[in-house]
């Protein structure tokens, strides 16, 4: 029963601490404008609109995440071979692996505009001094988080996998899970805020993203504070609710039925998730109603 | 300035030759595993789950950089990574479900259930997203009416676009997709523990099978993501990067993956075999 | 995706440099055996030279490869690239033999052999059975294998000493004691002591290989994915390579203080920062080379466009 008590309460940190990576991975990726999004920063310049934003050319979030955390949670192993406290070993490992995010970043950025010298986008230095340092803080929480919530399922949960194992699994879902709800957001709410609420963007419109804020420039600080109202806790839900959930069910119900007990669990809970999608849905259709003509004309 | 290549002329349909000689690679594999000694019943196991990926892919509903501006339906990101999330996903489920119960079918059971649930929040958050925060209704491009529900799409798609949001058929798409590639990562993840955990201690001076038992895991658990990795971007490769789920016309093409995917995990299945070969050394 | 993909002819040719890449990796991670016979660790440091070296020649494959649109991003290649050479490298690892006269172990030259094997079989599912029909398929992906392949050993060559199986799983001896019976006359307490090996905290036990796995991956995909664009030029890629290759030396270096002695993982931690500052800082001289411009605190610069 101790034991069930004490898997419960590391279920619920786990979870919280994958809410609050999950938040600042989508953060850290829009400041830094990495992903599928990205793709029109790239071509804003081709279509002959120079523009400040942040150009993060990292691989996608996925892959870029596993590795981050992954190299957190080995350098965290290393040293926690070698007897390091382990609360010191993660830190440690985190400020390494936010090391190299950082030099990935501006190598990254300058390299795809210098690239574009062809339609005269200048590297803007100052780009790289100001926002490099706030993708680091966000990606620094996001790993650390990540790494930690690692440390006590392994530890505390006792799974088989050893730490940088699970430092990749979650890293790559932590990845997944933050750019597949993050990036519209960031992608069409926020570049192409001047594109209609309610609609995609027209592939017409493509390139022509917003570059000037309410007043002076947009810089991809902007983004920032724009997605963190949605996009970032959203990710974060998301993320959390993946993690919690894994370890809920199978911390409470894996004795049950020799272990069926747990897949019936996980059965019922992507029922019932069917079931909201399709609420989300059909709410969005009825509230929403069709397109009509006129709305459409433009 | 030049480009150094033409564009890739992917055509449709099955490449006979391609086939035949990929099915006799699948062949000699088995027989070569065979003939150094060891059970081929592993192999087989590597090889349905390496089909398996390859199948489960197709499912996942992934439209790419157009996604992410409402452009195109799908989840806005890399099908092989988010299938690779959502296999690990399950692979990590299926390995301590193993661990806890001793039982195969449980543990396969549990990583296709933990790659579809990881799959169905995805997608819920996705749509949310969409509906809540953009404005934006589901729509599909490829088809009229929703296969599964019924929904008709013409009208709910905004102007200049293929399309926006995942639709239900999406929506099963990426559980269904979840699922199998969940399944299958963690049948070659289990099939290679038990053999690792059977072979290696007779292998390693005075090592005992419980000694030896990280090491079968995490052996186990790095071929898994490699083999992950190349069975998901070989079907990434054969979709060309977006496809919207099972309605999409794309979806047709999933027999090739599934051979090519099947041919690579019996070959990779062989070397990994290897490590248990009594080298001598 | 609407971002063209275009790659410069460059200089070195793609022969040259897989001759250079080749021949560098494997001399690298050579060299490491020194290890084995003079019974210090310090010249492990040379295998992270070696992987450097392929992953400067994998770079420029990649560009080729990528040049055609494969429909997915660039960083998959460098995926499927690690997956089989994950791989191969960890079964080429078991031949440790040593050739006689030379002195040389045959692992490195088996984990090649095994790589292009696995590389030329998956280039050929997606040629030929994909239908992808890219000429370069094949043999493109047969060098990324083995390119993921060297890598991986030489990084782990360089985290551990030793580039052999046994090597790479065994962490450390522990002593088990066990009472014994005990001796009747003046019962004095008798144990027996068992020596076992002890695999979780190793290389691969300890999964530290999968840090391995994804250094490399990126720092594989990344100059040509970062650097892509119609002003992409050869030099400036492949100073890029060297400059993420060093990068994750640097973590490799680190990591290398739970298997090696102190004084030997200082040494390869130096060499990793020293060639990285080097070559960063060539990265941004050619940066400011190429760039359009190069300006600081300056507004946006209208060529066009809607405004």
């Amino acid at each position: 029963m101790e034991e069930i008590v004490l898997g419960i309460g590391i279920t619920a940190l786990a979870g919280a601490l994958a809410t609050v990576a999950g938040a600042a991975e989508d953060t850290e990726s829009d400041i830094g404008s990495q992903g599928d999004p990205n793709s029109q920063v790239q071509l804003a310049p081709q279509m002959g609109y120079i523009h400040r934003i942040f150009n993060k050319a990292v691989s996608g979030e996925p892959p870029a995440y596993g590795a981050w955390c992954v190299i957190g949670a080995g350098v965290a192993w290393a040293l926690m071979q070698i007897n390091y406290n382990p609360a010191l070993a993660i830190i440690l490992g985190s400020v390494i692996a936010v090391f190299v995010q950082g030099i990935y970043c501006t190598s990254g950025y300058l390299g795809r505009i210098a690239s574009l010298a062809k339609f005269q986008q200048p590297v803007y230095i100052d780009i790289i001094k100001s926002l490099t340092p706030v993708t680091m803080a966000h990606a620094f929480v996001a790993i650390f988080c990540t790494v930690a919530m690692c440390y006590l399922m392994a530890s505390v949960l006792h799974h088989p996998f050893a730490l940088p194992l699970l430092g990749l699994v979650w890293g790559i879902a932590l990845g997944a899970a933050g750019s597949a709800t993050g990036n519209p957001f960031y992608g069409k709410e926020r570049q192409y805020q001047n594109q209609k609420f309610g609609a995609g963007v027209p592939i017409s419109a493509s390139g022509n993203i917003v570059r000037y804020a309410e007043a002076g420039q947009r810089s991809s600080l902007d983004n920032g504070w724009f997605t963190t109202k949605f996009a970032g806790p959203a990710s974060g839900i998301c993320f959390g609710l993946i993690v919690f959930l894994e370890l809920w069910r199978t911390i409470l119900f894996e004795e049950l039925l020799n272990g069926w007990g747990a897949i019936i669990i996980g059965i019922i809970l992507i029922l019932v998730f069917t079931l909201i999608d399709r609420w989300v849905e059909k709410w969005g259709r009825r509230t929403y109603g069709p397109y009509t003509s006129e709305e459409a004309s433009s | 300035m030049s480009a150094l290549g033409g564009k890739a002329s992917g055509g449709e349909g099955i490449n006979p030759t391609g086939t035949v000689v990929g099915i006799i690679i699948l062949l000699v594999s088995i027989a070569a595993t065979y003939a150094l000694g060891f059970s081929i019943v592993p192999l087989i196991g590597i090889i349905i789950g390496g089909a398996l990926i390859g199948f489960g892919v197709h499912f996942v509903p992934v439209g790419g950089a157009p996604a992410a501006m409402g452009q195109a339906p799908g989840i806005a990101t890399g099908v092989a990574m988010l299938a690779a999330g959502a296999g690990l996903a399950g692979l990590f489920g299926g390995a301590w479900a193993y661990e806890a119960t001793g039982d195969f079918i449980v543990a396969i059971a549990g990583g296709a259930v933990g790659g579809g649930l990881m799959m169905a929040i995805t997608c819920l958050m996705v749509n949310a997203t969409y509906v809540f925060a953009m404005g934006i209704p589901a729509a599909s491009g490829k088809v009229a009416k929703d296969p599964i529900t019924g929904d008709t799409f013409p009208e709910y798609k905004s102007q200049g676009t293929e399309g926006h949001g995942l639709p239900f058929v999406s929506f099963f798409g990426g559980v269904v997709g979840g699922f199998i590639a969940g399944l299958g990562g963690t049948i070659i993840y289990l099939e290679l523990f038990d053999v690792y955990l059977a072979n290696l201690p007779a292998l390693m001076n005075g090592a005992t099978t419980e000694s030896i038992q990280p090491l079968a895991v995490s052996l186990a658990g790095i071929f898994a993501i490699g083999f992950f990795l190349v069975n998901a971007v070989l079907a990434a490769y054969n979709i060309t990067g977006t496809i919207e789920g099972p309605h999409d016309p794309k979806f047709k093409r999933v027999p090739r993956a599934v051979i090519g995917c099947a041919v690579a995990s019996a070959f990779c299945g062989l070397i990994s075999m290897l490590i248990i070969y009594n080298t001598g050394m | 995706m609407t971002v063209k993909m275009e790659a410069s002819a460059g200089k070195l040719s793609e022969k040259t440099l897989m001759i250079y890449g080749i021949v560098v990796a494997l001399v690298g991670i050579y060299l490491t055996q020194i290890n084995g016979f003079t019974g210090v660790a310090v010249f492990s440091f040379f295998g992270g030279i070696g992987a450097i070296a392929a992953l400067w020649w994998g770079s420029d494959t990649i560009k080729h490869l990528c040049s055609y649109g494969l429909g997915t991003g660039v960083p998959s290649a460098g995926m499927v690239a690690f997956g089989a050479g994950a791989i191969a490298m960890i079964a080429g690892t078991k031949f440790n033999l040593i050739i006689p006269f030379v002195g040389i172990s045959l692992v490195p030259i088996v984990t090649l052999i095994l790589a292009a094997l696995i590389g030329a079989v998956i280039g050929y599912i997606a040629n030929n059975i994909i239908n992808m029909n890219i000429p370069v398929m094949i043999f493109s992906l047969t060098k990324l294998s083995i390119v993921g392949a060297l890598t991986m050993l030489g990084f782990g060559a360089m985290c551990t000493g030793t580039f052999s199986f046994n090597g790479l799983v065994t962490g450390g001896l522990s002593l088990q004691m066990e009472p014994a019976a005990q001796a009747a006359a003046n019962g004095a307490q008798m144990f027996t002591v068992t020596v076992i090996p002890e695999f979780a905290g190793s290389l691969i036990g300890g999964a530290t290989l999968a840090v391995i796995f994804f250094l490399g991956a990126m720092a594989l995909q990344h100059p040509f994915n970062a650097c892509l664009g119609p002003n992409e030029q050869q030099d400036r890629t492949l100073m890029l390579a060297l400059e993420v290759g060093f990068l994750s030396m640097i973590v490799v270096a680190v990591m290398s203080y739970a298997f090696l002695d102190i004084v030997s993982a200082t040494i390869g931690l130096i060499v990793a920062l020293i060639g990285w500052i080097y070559t960063y800082k060539q990265y941004i001289a050619l940066s400011k080379r190429d760039a359009y411009e190069w300006l600081d605190a300056k507004p946006i610069k209208e060529v066009g466009g809607d405004q």
